[in-house]
């Protein structure tokens, strides 16, 4: 029952990760392929002011999804003036600059050792022990992040999202400021991304690079495909989907020398299934042009 | 230390020269980035790991025919999974993400056959280099050096003097038109798989030789080719060596004061710098500009 209710944690902070990326690369229509180091940014933050300062993982989280959204303008910016492949490959790198500052700079982060021993969330006063309550705690961030973005993509500045993703010349002509709108949804996913990595970090207690590397980031724009490119509900079944599948793969009696590689070539093979045969995944309504 | 951070820095940017110019190769003709061009780099190692060490064969003849075995892996990814996508006539985005779908595939799968720890080609005990210049450079670094040269002054005159050559750059500049005058597209394409992946493979056997191997090499590898080829002036080839070299010469002058851990984050950082401000390379031509 405890793994369930963890498999269970663990897909709902993929559900948060991959509606944020969904918001850049399903609404917008932007390829990013670093969004792991978005929550990367806000994990670290979270969890090194939480050890080093002492603070509440409450202000921990708010000020891990702040530096998280403040990266998303710093890696926004030079990517956002970048189109298709070129964007693609901009993030990919950004997404590597952030990984090797976490894995070098040992001083801050302990390097390739990790952090361990990060604290849980506590409620007024009460220490978030049990898994339940912890599957709450998430669920009710699941449930705020579905809200919002359900009403940013259903409010005009979705509309102009969905225009830019559309013709981007088209919005431009009509006296939209497409850059500024790419950069705010960069901010926004950024936002979220960073939501999800603070709950990983506290959830988890440890954390160290090789969480947050590119094939991460892979994962999570495998899971906005297959569920669905510009489709809320698609990203929930996505991450559900995904996560829990190569868990299946454990009962099957592999040991996790076989089952870790034999997850990888499921996705990758997954990926060139979806590329070839539905490249807008089970229920999206966008392809990459 | 200077001379021996520039040697290096022209070792590995001939390693880089050999993938990046695989890597344009194949560009100029399909038209979108290989990310599965990695994974033959790697292949092409363990290949050479294979026929030396398990099967006992002559470093030479495996040498070759790990070359022919790196060759036959991408005609057969490009006919298992960017052949079907070609006749849908998909966009640049899906290939990329379904050559990153077959790259993630066969390094677990390589990964799955020999497992992850590293391998090493090398038998006989370390020898100690030769002084040149206040620097250190081993036998093998020589080999590297020589092979690498004789392969990219081949494949230039193969591309400029031979009538298959003319065609690939015909292709390369007019699909059409090169249609037109009775170019087969599809047999050019198979034959800049050839000679992409040959390339690929050669780097591959020939870094096998001087540091361990293991499965996740091939990834900074892809990655470090298309950083050269597009801060050269993606699709030329002068350009992807030229670019090469420079990343090879400022990834190690870069970490003269720091650790060689942040070699990766200053190969991106150069990328990203001449994305911004001159996206279409050294040696690129201003029409690449309107794609970027």
């Amino acid at each position: 029952m405890e793994y369930i209710l963890h498999i269970l944690v663990i897909a709902c902070i993929y559900i948060i990760l991959t509606l944020s990326l969904n918001l850049i690369v399903g609404y917008t229509g932007l390829p990013a392929l670093g969004h792991a180091a978005f929550s990367c940014i806000g994990a670290y933050t979270s969890s090194l002011l939480a050890l080093n300062a002492g603070l509440s993982p409450w202000i921990g989280l708010f000020t891990g999804d702040c530096v998280a959204a403040i990266s998303g303008i710093v890696i926004g910016y030079p990517a956002v003036r970048l189109k298709g492949d070129y964007l693609a490959l901009a993030t990919f790198g950004l997404g590597v600059i952030v990984y090797s500052i976490a894995k070098n700079w040992v001083s801050l982060t302990r390097g390739p050792m990790g952090l361990p021993g990060i604290p849980g969330f506590s409620v007024a006063g009460f220490q978030l022990s049990g898994i339940w309550s912890y599957l709450l705690l998430v669920l009710v961030f699941v449930a705020i992040t579905i809200f919002i973005i359900n009403r940013i993509v259903n409010s005009p500045f979705g509309r102009i999202l969905r225009s830019i993703r559309e013709d981007e010349i088209a919005s431009e002509s009509l006296g939209k400021d497409t850059t500024r709108y790419k950069l705010l949804v960069f901010i926004i996913g950024a936002f979220f991304a960073g939501i999800a990595g603070s709950l990983y970090s506290h959830y988890i207690t440890f954390i160290d690079p090789s969480s947050f590397t590119l094939i991460e980031s892979i994962t999570i724009l495998l899971m906005v495909i297959f569920g669905g490119m510009g489709r809320i509900s698609g990203s929930i079944v996505g991450a559900i989907i995904l996560v829990v599948f190569p868990e299946l793969l454990r009962f099957l009696g592999m040991p996790s020398s076989i089952a870790a590689p034999m997850r990888q070539m499921i996705y990758g093979l997954l990926l060139i299934f979806l590329m070839i045969k539905r490249p807008q995944g089970i229920m999206g309504v966008y392809r990459f042009k | 230390m200077l001379q021996q951070l520039i040697l290096n820095g022209i070792i590995a940017g001939s390693i880089y020269a050999l993938i990046a110019i695989g890597f344009s190769v194949i560009y100029r003709t399909v038209k979108f980035f290989n990310l599965a061009h990695g994974i033959v780099y790697t292949a092409g190692a363990y290949f050479a790991y294979t026929l030396t060490i398990s099967l006992h064969l002559n470093i030479i003849l495996s040498f070759f025919l790990s070359i022919i075995f790196a060759a036959l892996l991408g005609i057969a990814i490009d006919r298992c999974f960017y052949y079907p996508l070609r006749k849908k006539s998909a966009s640049n985005m899906i290939f990329l993400l379904a050559s990153f779908g077959v790259f993630i595939f066969l390094q677990n799968l390589i990964q799955l056959i020999y497992g992850a720890q590293i391998l090493t080609i090398r038998t006989g005990p370390v020898k100690e280099g030769h002084h040149l210049c206040g620097a250190v450079i081993t036998d093998i670094q020589i080999l590297i050096l020589v092979v690498s040269s004789l392969l990219l002054v081949i494949l230039w005159l193969f591309i400029q003097k031979s009538k298959l050559g003319k065609a690939m750059r015909a292709v390369s500049d007019d699909p059409i038109a090169a249609n037109v005058v009775g170019i087969n597209p599809e047999r050019i394409i198979m034959t800049s798989f050839v000679i992409g992946s040959a390339l690929a493979g050669a780097a591959g056997i020939l870094i096998s030789y001087e540091t361990n191997i293991e499965p996740t090499m091939g990834f900074s590898a892809i990655l470090k080719g298309i950083i050269a080829s597009i801060i050269g002036g993606i699709g030329s080839i002068p350009g992807a060596v030229l670019g090469a070299f420079f990343l090879g010469l400022a990834e190690n002058l870069g970490i003269w004061k720091i650790s060689a851990g942040w070699k990766d984050c200053i190969a991106f950082a150069i990328l990203i710098i001449f994305l911004l401000i001159r996206p279409w390379g050294f040696l690129g031509t201003k029409t690449e500009k309107e794609k970027i």
